[in-house]
């Protein structure tokens, strides 16, 4: 699962960070960046509702992939600025996180067994 | 760190006699105390000047060449002209590498008006003498140009010979030299300056030998907050550090520059790098953590509701800094403030 795949798959919308061939290996879904900290997977895609500048700084600290904010929240000119600086893809979903997990779930499910 | 106490010669010996010490003190000195910038009690002060202070020796700063002396037997009158050929107010008494005392402007008035600047300097030289060593940090050599009305002094080395004599205009010369150099690696964002005979050049396969940087972290600077540990993690990446270890020291740098942020008054996080070590001292001003064990323990926060709303304040800051480093050590005052320290070895590559 690409970062396209991830825009497909969740009706988002790539706002910021550039594209990239990374490919999910791990996928985060959580508001508490501390927990996020605590994970160890690689190439995580971070699903979270949270629109700020550390969503992005917390993913460059565990070399996630992508980022998606839920819900069609406006993310501020700040955190697009981040994610461009540091290079992380930051996706806009009007999905609700639920919703995403359980499409990107479906999605790794389909590619594995495919 | 070391300690250093005033030595005091008289007559050429070298000698640590209470009594010349206290009618030394009484004439001369004004305070005695610590290692730290003059008129001050060493907190505070910017990392990047008590580092330089602390690194740099007497013997980096002193003139060991040269030097300008007389003999016992040289006239008082042959040292005023001496010191007023060399603009120089004081001049050793020196045979051999003997340091015996030493002729100051002061003593060549007295001199004058008493009508004795034809004897010799054996008579009149000042013999109760504070000296510096030359291993001693630049720090105390402040420090006694604070504490004593002197403008130079001399140097001895370990075997009690005059190698050098420092004055303050020698400390102003270098303290520039280095913090000139320092500034310029600091705004190019290339780290703090290696020890005296290390090289900070990256070879293949091989970490820098030192560097060092330090961020301030502003109370509630959310915005801001995180930018150190981005700075931490690329340092370690163009040091070509694993990328395992990369991402636990940006864990624990992050989780510590976020909890100054929102838990104290603000502070340093400070960034050390050498061959085998990444060290992350994580300092603020307060107001301190009373049951430091309780913090320690997953889950257990004193965030607000607008900190969570942020995303943090689940608790984990500490116990994730811990869980990463190879070796944490934590101190708190209330409410002075907390000093984390957080370490990381780095296994030497092939």
């Amino acid at each position: 699962m690409n970062i396209n795949d991830i825009v497909k798959t969740l009706d988002g919308t790539l706002v910021a960070g550039g594209d990239s061939d990374r490919t999910v290996g791990t996928v985060v879904a959580n508001d508490l960046m501390s927990d996020v900290l605590l994970n160890d997977g690689d190439d995580i895609l971070l699903l979270t509702s949270l629109a700020s500048d550390q969503a992005i700084r917390t993913a460059n600290i565990v070399g996630a992939m992508c980022v998606v904010v839920h819900n069609a929240k406006p993310l501020p000119q700040t955190m697009c600025q981040v994610a461009d600086t540091l290079g992380i893809p930051l996706v806009s979903s009007p999905l609700s996180k639920y919703e995403s997990c359980v499409r990107i779930h479906a999605f790794l499910k389909a590619e594995a067994g495919a | 760190m070391m300690e250093y106490k005033p030595t005091i010669l008289s007559g050429g010996e070298s000698r640590s006699d209470d009594q010349i010490m206290a009618a030394h003190e009484r004439k001369h000195v004004r305070r005695v105390s610590g290692p730290g910038l003059p008129g001050s009690d060493g907190q505070g002060e910017p990392l990047v000047i008590m580092e330089l202070l602390q690194r740099l020796r007497v013997k980096d700063v002193m003139r060991d060449h040269d030097i300008i002396s007389v003999v016992r037997t040289d006239t008082m009158h042959f040292a005023q002209n001496l010191m007023k050929r060399n603009h120089i107010s004081g001049v050793p008494v020196v045979e051999g590498k003997r340091l015996f005392g030493i002729v100051s402007i002061n003593d060549i008035i007295m001199a004058l008006e008493g009508g004795w600047i034809s004897d010799p300097c054996q008579k009149h030289m000042a013999t109760n003498l504070v000296v510096l060593e030359e291993d001693m940090p630049l720090a105390f050599a402040l420090k006694y140009f604070e504490n004593y009305i002197f403008g130079r002094f001399p140097v001895l080395n370990k075997e009690r010979d005059l190698v050098g004599i420092v004055s303050q205009r020698d400390v102003t010369r270098v303290m520039m030299r280095e913090l000139t150099k320092e500034l310029t690696r600091l705004e190019g964002g290339a780290g703090h300056a290696a020890p005296e005979g290390a090289t900070t050049e990256k070879s293949e396969g091989a970490l820098p030998y030192y560097s060092m940087r330090q961020f301030v972290v502003v109370r509630n600077d959310l915005q801001n907050a995180g930018k150190a540990a981005n700075e931490i993690k690329k340092m370690l990446g163009d040091a070509g550090v694993e990328k395992k270890i990369i991402r636990r020291v940006a864990v624990a740098a992050y989780e510590l520059e976020i909890n100054i942020c929102i838990h104290s008054l603000g502070g340093s996080i400070t960034f050390i790098l050498d061959g085998h070590k990444a060290t992350v001292i994580a300092k603020d001003k307060g107001p301190g953590i009373k049951d430091v064990e309780w913090a320690l323990r997953d889950g257990t926060s004193t965030a607000n509701d607008w900190i969570r709303s942020m995303g943090f304040g689940a608790g984990m800051g500490l116990s994730n800094s811990k869980r990463v480093a190879d070796f944490f050590d934590i101190k708190s005052t209330v409410p002075t403030g907390t000093t984390v320290l957080c370490e990381f070895n780095l296994p030497e590559k092939k």
